[in-house]
């Protein structure tokens, strides 16, 4: 294929620049459109629901602890391996007690699996990502800064624990039967396989047409 | 007393000057942002209105830092050529009626001489700051200034011809009583010629060659910091300053406008001024820089033939009408 550097310009177009004038309307009326400028510390984007931010455990109400099991799917899952989960087993029933659950956040990409894969809805990624710090020791949340930072999620967003419901708790397209009791909770209808919606061209279609549609 | 008037009369030009080109840089900063769908500076003051003297008072107590091998004397002398040639040129504009420092005859020669003087300094701050960036910052400058000083000169014989003065004051005046009232109309190919090689004059985009940034750093300031820096800074845009009056004096019809502005005489003068170094900043946030030879290519191979042609036309016109 022969490449054309120097497409052909008619005189008219040479002698008045037309390009170049075209190249300054444009410019000219993007000066006069809306910038797209988000003055961060004033104002700030709205998150959308599964915002991956700063990780905690649920808080229990009953209890007051956390929910998890030590089933070590998380730590089993997570891709960068921050989770660090020990716990001890009760001699006559057998059942586990987690004596420490420990984080590592500067490791964590928040991917989401250690939410999404959790059987009891323990461990959640919420929406808060203002948590920077100075030092490297902030970073490391143990079983209590894990539970602390829920409590002041919740504090913060004013958010009623029992209401709270995070996408990532009940992955999407799995169906009622397929997920552990824990998981099985009322969630919108477009979190759902049924409901999920994809944007295409402008326009929300339901993902599975999508989907049918790009396998046909 | 003429003497006390004269100073007086420097005072307030060098003042409002430096006010203006402080305010030009806000004044780029938020048209590129604009231009760009981006905000420009709106911390400092409101809508940062403050952010040019923010910026002034830190390149002001920026350490002053000069490399080992420069040539101490005449790494020195190069900002200041540059800015007092760009600022001895406003001795001679004419800002209104009868407002001019020096109303001299050879107006016009004089700019034209202090602009070629002030590519002394770009040349030499190149030289003596003894690194490569600078050096071919400082080449390619000298270069392109010359040539597109031949094309700018001749783009104004055409303006000079139909005036018959160099005087700045007279080439005002000769408009307001020609029929046009303007002379950018009879002397379209002049006043095309003379935009394009002004902005090359001012090291503009896209003829921005000698400091561009993407390949040569800064190019001929790159070595200079803190004060120093700043004064080719304040050079490069009362340069712009000086090229857009020059443009608004000899094309536009000076401080004249379609009707009088009681209490404010240079009220026209200044919107035209306004005018082009908006162009400036319009130009720049549209167009990329040139390729070196499309640049000389430019300027010798057209824009040379086509202000001599102007001058033949304005000559010939003239001869058979006037």
């Amino acid at each position: 294929m022969k490449i054309k550097y120097k497409t052909k310009k008619g005189l008219v177009e040479r002698i008045l620049l037309l390009e170049i004038l075209k190249g300054l309307a444009l410019t000219l009326r993007k000066m006069f459109s809306k910038s797209v400028t988000v003055q961060y510390p004033k104002e700030k984007k709205r998150l959308f629901p599964g915002f991956r931010g700063r990780h905690a455990l649920i808080r229990d109400p009953q209890t007051g602890g956390a929910r998890c099991v030590a089933c070590m799917r998380c730590a089993t899952v997570c891709p960068s391996k921050c989770i660090s989960i020990r716990y001890s087993k009760d001699e006559v029933s057998g059942a586990r007690k987690v004596t420490s659950y420990e984080i590592e956040a500067l490791r964590c990409i928040y991917c989401g699996y250690c939410e999404e894969v959790c059987p009891v809805n323990a461990i959640v990624l919420t929406e808060e990502y203002e948590y920077s710090d100075y030092l490297r020791q902030p970073f490391q949340f143990d079983m209590n800064a894990l539970l602390q930072n829920w409590d002041q999620f919740l504090a913060k967003n004013n958010i009623d624990p029992k209401a709270y419901i995070n996408p990532f708790l009940r992955p999407r397209g799995a169906t009622e039967g397929e997920l552990p009791a824990g998981k099985r909770m009322a969630v919108p209808p477009d979190w759902t396989l049924e409901g999920q919606v994809v944007w295409k061209d402008g326009k929300a279609i339901p993902a599975k047409e999508a989907f049918n549609h790009r396998e046909g | 007393m003429e003497i006390l008037w004269i100073l007086i009369k420097i005072l307030i030009v060098f003042g409002v000057v430096m006010l203006h080109v402080a305010y030009a840089t806000y004044f780029e900063r938020k048209v590129i942002g604009h231009m760009q769908v981006r905000m420009g500076p709106m911390r400092v003051g409101p809508h940062g209105l403050l952010q040019p003297i923010a910026d002034g008072i830190k390149l002001f107590f920026k350490e002053d830092v000069i490399p080992t091998p420069a040539d101490k004397k005449v790494f020195y002398a190069a900002p200041l050529i540059c800015l007092i040639s760009a600022v001895s040129s406003l001795a001679v504009i004419p800002f209104f009626e009868g407002f001019a420092i020096a109303n001299i005859n050879i107006g016009l020669l004089y700019i034209f001489a202090l602009s070629s003087l002030a590519s002394y300094g770009v040349v030499l701050s190149g030289w003596s700051s003894n690194s490569k960036y600078s050096f071919l910052g400082g080449l390619r400058s000298s270069a392109q200034v010359i040539s597109y000083e031949i094309a700018m000169g001749l783009s104004l014989v055409g303006v000079m011809m139909m005036a018959g003065s160099l005087n700045l004051t007279e080439i005002v005046h000769a408009q307001m009583n020609s029929s046009f009232k303007v002379y950018m109309i009879p002397q379209f190919l002049g006043f095309f010629v003379f935009v394009i090689a002004m902005l090359a004059e001012t090291n503009r985009t896209p003829f921005d060659l000698p400091e561009a940034e993407t390949e040569l750093v800064a190019g001929y300031f790159t070595e200079y910091s803190g004060m120093r820096f700043a004064l080719f800074f304040l050079a490069e845009y009362i340069g712009m300053i000086i090229m857009s009056c020059i443009g608004v004096i000899c094309f536009l019809g000076g401080w004249s406008g379609p009707f009088h502005v009681p209490g404010l005489p240079f009220f026209w003068f200044v919107i035209k001024v306004y005018l082009f170094i908006f162009f400036y900043y319009w130009v720049r946030a549209t167009l990329p820089r040139y390729r070196y030879d499309q640049l000389m290519a430019l300027g010798w191979k057209v824009l040379i033939p086509l202000a001599l042609f102007n001058i033949v036309l304005t000559g010939t016109i003239k001869s058979i009408f006037g």
